[in-house]
């Protein structure tokens, strides 16, 4: 059988090794834009000169050679013929399958701001291109501009303070990573940062950018009426998935390829994974994404029912958090929200009648992996007869006595 | 694969699976020498105490469906098909921490000293005669068994 798998990231990777694990004489095509695999979660450490290409990959050096993959890189799809069963590539190849895998990811958004799209020193910060147009800017830039405070803006500030750049966040929400944290989370972030040089502007928003004569956004406009100059811009403001090549195939899309639970399109033998399929933007979901449709793609019939995505980590400058669910209650909820806090922590659990709802811990995040689980399975917990703070996985202990693993007691 | 199986209604919370945990990862380290009080001085292994349940060994299981190797962007947590047991690479690893938050178990845990790395067993592979902490329970708890896969 012959599979190709359109995207070399999280899910395109994870299902290449899941196939290539349990039926090695698979054949395998990897089509991907990039010609490097990398891991987009380590781009900061790109840019800040912490690695260099090779350190921000996930696979090993000859993955592909060592598993028998065919690699077609800098190569993009273009068109998908469902019924012949094949797609053609940039470079007009025609590259013909059996079962087809999208896993082409999500592609960075500039709001239709006048000027922003215009502006030619604006960039996403999604991909190793992205992170090597951006190092060469900052050979010579001096202030830096990072539009959207989430995850992605975050790790783009905190690279480029650490190439000595002048940073300005602007953000509309009132505080940093508003989707993750809650009000005094953020401000223990946003905090650091301003101890590094960074400055912030919250609750505002880019009205105009005005270009320079060079065609490059260099002064910005925001509705306080501030402004903000920039040598360089960095647009952190969201992505879309990517898959403008499957327009006339016939493949059901609605902001996203739709995919059944088995993660296959409406055409059979075609699956999708990861970023495209627009059920969440986070990495461990996109790997078990890949290796769900993989198993499937082998004749299989797993579904994919590990759904839950609002889970994340957050480190930076050593301070760590994790945050899961529902943080940010809103009072008509009428959720409890319990607060638990030392110089070194911050802790808070949001729930309703035994049932957590969401959780942050920042500081010592130590074995706190067990509340994905109380959360994403809605357990009970009011009969614990202890203090929620001090719940661990030892109150849910058991052990699968033939193959020793942990199993949950509930 | 091999596995740490572990007999719960033996362990009686004595720590030595602990003490040797660290002093097996502490360069010219020994039960006498170690200092527990270091901040460099960290167990992968817990055993978790309260009255009702007693003490409750948590170890890492090196999973069948590893949920650590899920979820590591890096490439340095990886599940070893010949040893079955999920291998971690420091020099590789971007310390976002995923892993120890999609750890059903809460085994993982950032490294207290520097949050740059993730403290995860690793059978004591290099040691000839396996886990230390097997070797350290003089209650037989934790015994090192062949599972079939």
């Amino acid at each position: 059988m012959k599979i190709v798998i359109i995207g070399a990231s999280a899910a395109g990777i994870s299902a290449a090794k899941t196939i290539k694990t349990s039926e090695p004489d698979t054949q395998i095509v990897i089509i991907s834009k990039e010609d490097h695999i990398h891991s987009r979660c380590m781009l900061h450490k790109y840019l800040g000169h912490e690695r260099d290409v090779k350190g921000i990959s996930f696979v090993h050096e000859n993955f592909f050679a060592e598993n028998n993959i065919t690699w077609l890189k800098n190569t993009t799809v273009v068109d998908l013929d469902t019924d012949k069963k094949f797609v053609r590539t940039n470079d007009n190849q025609a590259i013909y399958f059996d079962k087809l895998l999208i896993a082409t990811g999500a592609s960075y958004f500039i709001p239709p701001i006048p000027g922003l799209r215009e502006a030619k020193n604006v960039y996403g910060f999604r991909d190793l291109k992205d992170a090597q147009l951006l190092d060469s800017e900052c050979k010579t830039a001096k202030n830096a501009v990072v539009i959207g405070a989430g995850l992605v803006g975050m790790d783009a500030a905190v690279a480029l303070l650490e190439r000595g750049l002048k940073v300005t966040v602007i953000e509309m929400m009132n505080g940093i990573m508003g989707l993750q944290l809650d009000e005094k989370s953020s401000q223990a972030y946003q905090q650091l940062f301003e101890e590094h040089e960074a400055e912030f502007l919250l609750s505002d928003k880019v009205t105009s950018v005005d270009l320079d004569e060079a065609g490059k956004g260099k002064t910005i406009h925001l509705t306080s009426g501030k402004s903000v100059c920039a040598d360089v811009i960095v647009i952190a403001a969201g992505v879309r998935p990517s898959f403008d090549f499957v327009e006339r195939s016939g493949i059901a899309t609605k902001n996203a390829i739709l995919v059944g639970d088995d993660l296959q399109t409406n055409i059979k033998g075609i699956y999708a994974a990861g970023d495209v399929i627009g059920i969440s933007g986070i990495w461990p979901n996109a790997m078990k994404q890949g290796k769900i449709a993989a198993i499937n793609m082998l004749g299989e019939k797993l579904r994919y029912e590990d759904r839950y995505a609002l889970k994340n980590t957050t480190n930076f400058y050593g301070l760590t958090t994790l945050s899961l669910g529902n943080i940010n209650p809103k009072p008509e909820e009428n959720f409890d929200v319990l607060i638990r806090e030392d110089r070194n922590n911050y802790q808070k659990i949001v729930m309703k009648s035994g049932v957590i709802h969401g959780v942050i811990i920042q500081g010592n995040i130590n074995s706190t992996g067990f509340w994905q689980y109380l959360i994403k399975n809605k357990i009970d917990v009011s009969g614990m007869d202890k203090d929620v703070f001090d719940l661990s996985y030892a109150d849910f202990y058991k052990v699968d006595s033939n193959s020793g693993e942990y199993l949950y007691a509930i | 694969m091999k596995r740490i199986i572990i007999d719960r209604e033996k362990c009686d919370g004595c720590l030595n699976c602990n003490v040797a945990c660290i002093s097996a990862h502490e360069e010219g380290s020994n039960f006498y020498t170690v200092n527990l009080g270091s901040v460099d001085s960290e167990t992968r292994n817990f055993i978790k105490f309260d009255a009702k349940t007693g003490y409750t060994p948590i170890f890492c299981r090196h999973c069948d469906e590893p949920e650590c190797v899920l979820s590591c962007m890096s490439g340095a947590m990886e599940k070893d098909l010949v040893t079955g047991h999920v291998k971690y690479d420091e020099s590789k690893c971007a310390a976002c921490y995923m892993c120890v938050m999609n750890c059903p178990y809460g085994v993982l845990k950032p490294d207290n000293k520097t949050r740059t790395k993730v403290i995860k067993c690793d059978f004591c592979e290099e040691k000839p005669d396996g886990p230390s902490c097997v070797k350290a329970c003089p209650k037989q708890a934790i015994e090192v068994k062949e599972i079939s896969r």
